[in-house]
């Protein structure tokens, strides 16, 4: 019984996968029948981010630097601590 | 800020070629200019870290409008690791030496050109998100990594 659930879940999954990668095959094509200038059109966004918006100008010696930053002073919600 | 636009994509191309400047798009706005279909909000370029192209792209972003102060250059010139600049026309992220890529070097042999744009590969542009680790690139690398492989067998057909 235990088996056959996990054998189903597994089917299961693979197709939602399945499913998932069809779906970004057809996102792919759509955009590469757009011109770049259309692309990048839709693709820039600007929404204010807390903190990260606030200053003109910041400068970083090393990356971890930058890492540890972000991870300290920004909103987790913005998504840029690390896993 | 409104957001990037294609003729301020323009306008990076042509002022760093006016300069000499040796960058390529990376990151999530790399990604997009080779087909992703995704959003973002800033454009990040990989710059070569030497003091020539340093003085070079701080000429060619003074031009493009940002407004630095000498202290300020100095730092770009110097090639701290990463840059945020948000004093300018648009928002730009400079990235010296981004995570994943040993050289800017190996990354500019396997750059693409996209109508005019250097861009990095898509296994560079992978391999810096992966090893960056952030919340934010997990969720996005499976779509991404899908990319990878349409785009590569779209390049053989």
């Amino acid at each position: 019984m235990a088996e056959t659930a996990i054998w189903y879940n597994a089917g299961v999954e693979s197709a939602a996968a399945s499913q998932e990668l069809m779906a970004w095959h057809e996102e792919f094509e759509a955009a590469a029948r757009r011109p770049l200038p259309l692309r990048v059109r839709y693709a820039f966004i600007k929404t204010y981010r807390p903190v990260l918006d606030d200053e003109p100008f910041r400068a970083f010696d090393r990356m971890a630097d930058y890492r540890a930053w972000c991870e300290s002073a920004l909103p987790s919600w913005l998504g840029y601590g690390r896993v | 800020m409104a957001a990037f636009e294609y003729r301020q994509a323009e306008e990076i191309r042509d002022a760093f070629a006016r300069h000499g400047v040796r960058y390529l798009f990376i990151g999530k706005s790399g990604a997009i200019l080779l087909g992703f279909p995704d959003t973002t909000q800033d454009a990040d370029l990989f710059v070569e870290r030497s003091p020539g192209n340093g003085a070079a792209l701080v000429s060619a972003i003074r031009e493009l409008g940002f407004d630095l102060t000498d202290a300020q250059a100095a730092e770009i010139v110097r090639g701290k690791d990463f840059v945020q600049l948000k004093n300018g026309p648009f928002d730009l992220d400079l990235v010296f030496a981004p995570d994943g890529i040993e050289r800017f070097a190996d990354a500019w042999d396997r750059r693409v050109d996209v109508e005019g744009f250097s861009v990095c590969h898509p296994d560079d542009i992978i391999a810096s998100k992966a090893a960056t680790n952030r919340v934010k690139d997990r969720e996005s690398l499976p779509r991404l990594r899908a990319f990878r492989d349409y785009w590569a067998s779209r390049r053989q057909d």
